[in-house]
């Protein structure tokens, strides 16, 4: 140790009068001073242990004496043993199922050093067997090098070299770390690592390991640095991560589903995000099969039009929306030493806009997995909304066509203005406004969308439109030539320039309809707001074409 | 009549079909002697795949279609007066879309000869028939409900309503019987493993690979799907407690999934598409495309009555009777069957190349003809001593 015993206590009979009661309790040093490490900074962490069942509070005491930290925590020796028995039973769950403090709270007690009432101290580390102990933090390594070691494989299979050396660097200390548990060195902190390798001793696997630790200090290129790791691991005694055809395959990750809207892929995780795919990406998307080895799925997804699937996956697999399993072993779930396991990472949101259109989300190039920059629901019910404000827009004309043939002016300007907002109902869904303001609001509304959106022209011919009067044959000609070239420009702004063609075929009206039917399909997994007040005719009519239905 | 503590003769019809099989195999594991009547297919398997030898089966070769079940008078006698304790009529056939004679020969007329030798040897019966007996009804199907002036969807459910109608009167003329109402039988419970891929999973075959995009139905429809191994343990634990399950009937039911659900757990997986559930009010087969179109003809229309109803199946019988609990219900019981689907291949592979449209669905490249051989939801097993 590099403080004396007499120092220590020395140290607790200063810390005592701060105390409320100690008398009778054990006492001990604990931390890394105790285990033989520590520096001039180190704290000074001392446990009491009361002979009792009571439930002594968890929180330690905070002191500053001699210029050191000094930390008091007290427990009773129930709650040590059921700290004890708390171990065996998370083990069952598997050795990676003991929490990391427990684990910590039972090695640094059985490693401390006895400043007060021995004989107690030594009955309550008697509750355990160090063997036993060993064994424990060696397996709960092992557990931890295996999955990263396993997670690094994964990336090296996927072209992610530099992330699968990191990767690998962590398991081989974890792995290290086991090995050196099974020698006694169970302090879990991985700081002392080097003292707890010199106090081993000389051994060929710890100076391979010193060559190893890091890629730098290899000088390997990353994939040889793999190799080598996983070989090392091997011969640390950790199992399981050697690489094999076959190992490793894709797995499910719960809460993610797959809506495609016409040719588009939209990936929905949680119910909450939405990611939208280019081609290629949706591609090696769909030739994730679960159950599958990795190197069948990027086969597959060549096979498909994805070749070099690779990062594609990558992406996937960071972003939450598959695992990655390890054939008869489960999901791999790789975690940084003493760290807990990464989670789903969530990218910046898309910087398309707008932001969606009747075929789907706006991605940006073929191998895009862009987040939607507004919740799922909300994209959902916009969408929907998108598409039913196109089908009424042709609707409404239908209605002015044949208001006009009849020379009702009044019923022609309505159906005028039910055009124009239909129309302008689009666009702020398509920029993801949602819900809509009222009708008589939307012109205004307009002004809501990001300047980078044009509706400066847009707006001002709504305006316009918007107090149109049609009380002659001209005029309603005129008007009816303004409203189509404003749908034109709506249309060509919000990427809904195929839509009037899609009108004026039976194929089309088929192709539309059945758009609206996919965006149903999301809306109802998402329990969105489905504009079915309005669409629900249409859908009922047995989906007849506006011009077939009006004539 | 021997209890069930005692070994039995148990005469098995359609042993050889995906549940008289595991009937069989059960039986016998329980110490009884089975006779498997087969009609040309001798070798039993299980729905794992493994081959049924056990000492305790011995299989007779029959035809339920005709009299004396196609045996010969002195095998026939033998079998009635061999002091057989248990008939269990498994035989049927579950496919859709076959002429309606061969309904009426095996379904129909299969269960006349069976009750016949039942009645000639005061053998106790448990029949095997389907919850869809119900047909078109909607809401809640009791277990003591059969004609209750329904409208049957298809020529498979006629002939199983008159084959539980023959039963029932040959009940009131003093056939002592039990009647078991599987619904749509699919793989077992824990495991989804199924022994072949037949009736609903070739719509599911059809669905997830995008060759019919669009179905007529409605997203609160319900599908019942059951476990083979739950539909055989309720068979045996009826053959066993006869006593106390005479004269009753019983659902075999398991699983009720809206369509809303199967689409929610296809979309799951990546590689499927989702078919829309179009309201069959709208749905218009001439939109469909030409090639979607055939698929539409030969295959979905033999479903497309399941895909609009909304009925539950009460199974307060069975569940006081049996010992082993419902079958979990949900989701995560149709994720075992699609995860079983791509573990053996079955789904998840590219579609094969489906120029030509007449192939068969379920890949097995029989003629086009062969198409609408999909099955249905199957009540009892189409191989065996049907035909």
């Amino acid at each position: 140790m590099i403080l004396s015993e007499d120092y220590l206590q020395n140290l607790f009979d200063k810390t005592l009068p701060h105390l409320h009661s100690a008398a009778d309790c054990g006492v001990v040093l604990e931390g890394s001073i105790a285990e033989g490490f520590g520096n001039s900074s180190s704290d000074i962490d001392f446990l009491l242990i009361a002979d009792s069942d009571a439930d002594l509070p968890t929180m330690p005491s905070l002191l500053f004496l001699d210029g050191r930290r000094v930390e008091v925590r007290t427990r009773s020796v129930r709650q040590l043993a059921e700290q004890f028995s708390a171990i065996t039973t998370a083990a069952h769950g598997g050795p990676g199922a003991i929490p990391e403090d427990l684990l910590n709270r039972c090695q640094r007690l059985l490693h401390s050093f006895p400043l007060r009432n021995g004989e107690l101290v030594a009955k309550v580390k008697g509750l355990m067997s160090v063997d036993d102990f060993r064994t424990t933090v060696r397996e709960w390594w092992a557990h931890h090098a295996r999955q990263s070691m396993r997670y690094a494989l994964v990336l090296r299979e996927l072209g992610q070299d530099e992330e699968a050396a990191a990767w690998t660097e962590a398991g081989l200390l974890q792995a290290v770390k086991s090995w050196a548990a099974g020698r006694g060195e169970t302090y879990l902190e991985p700081k002392w690592l080097p003292m707890q390798l010199d106090r081993i001793g000389d051994d060929p696997l710890s100076a391979r390991y010193r060559t190893l630790a890091s890629l730098d200090a290899s000088g390997l290129d990353p994939a040889a640095y793999l190799t080598e790791g996983a070989r090392l691991m091997a011969d640390l005694g950790v199992s399981g991560a050697a690489p094999g055809a076959g190992q490793i395959t894709v797995a499910r990750a719960d809460g993610v589903t797959t809506w495609q809207t016409g040719d588009r892929v939209h990936v929905v995780r949680g119910k909450q995000d939405v990611f939208v795919l280019g081609d290629r990406a949706a591609r090696a998307w769909r030739s994730l099969v679960f159950g599958r080895p990795l190197d069948l799925v990027l086969a597959a997804a060549d096979a498909a039009g994805a070749p070099q699937a690779g990062p594609l996956i990558a992406r996937f697999l960071r972003f939450g929306l598959v695992k990655a399993a390890w054939k008869g072993d489960g999901p791999i779930v790789p975690a940084m030493p003493l760290a807990a396991p990464p989670g789903a990472v969530t990218p910046p949101p898309s910087t398309a806009r707008p932001l969606v259109a009747l075929g789907g989300a706006v991605a940006g190039d073929a191998d895009a997995i862009d987040l939607v920059p507004v919740p799922a629901r909300r994209f959902s019910a916009a969408a929907m909304i998108l598409v039913w404000s196109n089908v009424l827009v042709e609707n409404a004309r239908e209605d002015l066509v044949g208001a006009l043939d009849r020379e009702q002016w009044s019923v022609a300007e309505l159906s005028a203005r039910r055009m124009l907002r239909f129309a302008l109902r689009g666009v702020l869904s398509a920029y993801g406004v949602n819900p809509l303001p009222p009708d008589s609001e939307v012109v205004r509304a307009l002004s809501l969308l990001p300047a980078g959106a044009h509706m400066d022209g847009i707006q001002a011919e709504a305006r316009r439109l918007e107090t149109l009067t049609i009380d002659s044959v001209a005029g309603g000609s005129a008007a009816l030539t303004a409203l189509d070239g404003f749908v034109a420009l709506v249309r060509q702004a919000t990427g809904a320039h195929g839509f009037p063609s899609s009108f004026g075929s039976s194929d089309g009206w088929r192709q539309t309809l059945e758009i609206g039917y996919d965006w149903l399909r999301l809306g109802a997994h998402l329990d969105a707001d489905l504009p079915l007040d309005e669409a629900s005719d249409l859908l009922s009519s047995g989906g007849a074409q506006p011009h077939v239905a009006t004539t | 009549m021997k209890s069930m503590t005692e070994n039995l003769r148990v005469l098995v019809t359609g042993a050889a079909g995906l549940v008289g099989a595991e009937v069989t195999a059960r039986l016998a594991t329980a110490g009884h002697e089975v006779t498997a009547l087969v009609h040309d297919n001798p070798v039993l398997v299980r729905n794992d795949g493994s081959p049924l030898e056990s000492s305790a089966v011995t299989c007779l070769s029959g035809d339920v279609t005709k009299p004396r079940l196609g045996l010969t008078e002195a095998a026939y006698q033998a079998l009635a007066a061999g002091g057989l304790d248990r008939i269990v009529h498994c035989a049927a056939i579950t496919d859709f879309g076959l002429p309606d004679e061969v309904y009426q020969a095996v379904n129909v007329d299969g269960t006349a000869h069976v009750v016949e030798l039942a009645r000639a040897g005061g053998i106790p019966l448990v029949h095997v028939s389907t919850a869809y007996v119900c047909g078109e009804r909607d809401g809640l199907i009791r277990e003591t409900e059969l004609d209750e002036g329904q409208r049957l969807a298809n020529a498979y459910e006629t002939s199983k309503f008159r084959a539980e109608t023959l039963v029932h009167k040959a009940q009131a003329d003093g056939v002592r019987a039990a009647i078991v109402r599987p619904s749509i039988v699919v793989g077992e419970e824990h495991t989804g493993v199924v022994r072949e891929y037949k009736n609903i999973y070739v719509v599911l075959k059809l669905a997830t690979e995008g060759r019919v995009r669009s179905l007529p139905g409605l997203y609160e429809a319900r599908l019942d799907l059951v476990p083979v191994d739950y539909v055989a343990d309720v068979i045996t634990e009826v053959t066993h407690r006869f006593e106390e399950a005479a004269g009753r009937t019983f659902h075999a039911v398991g699983a009720p999934l809206t369509l809303r659900d199967f689409s929610d757990v296809m979309a799951e997986y990546p590689p499927f598409q989702v078919p829309r559930f179009v309201p069959p009010t709208s749905f218009d087969a001439q939109r469909l495309s030409r090639r979607e179109r055939l698929y539409y003809e030969r295959v979905v229309t033999l479903y497309a009555s399941y895909f609009r109803r909304r009925m539950r199946f009460d199974d307060s019988h069975t569940a006081r009777l049996t010992t082993r609990g419902a079958p979990e219900r949900g989701q995560d019981f149709l994720r075992r069957i699609f995860d079983h689907c791509l573990e053996s291949g079955y789904l998840g592979l590219p579609p094969a190349d489906d120029t030509e449209v007449g192939a068969r669905p379920d890949g097995t490249g029989a003629q086009a003809t062969a198409v609408a051989n999909g099955t249905g939801p199957a009540g009892s097993d189409a191989i065996g001593a049907g035909r």
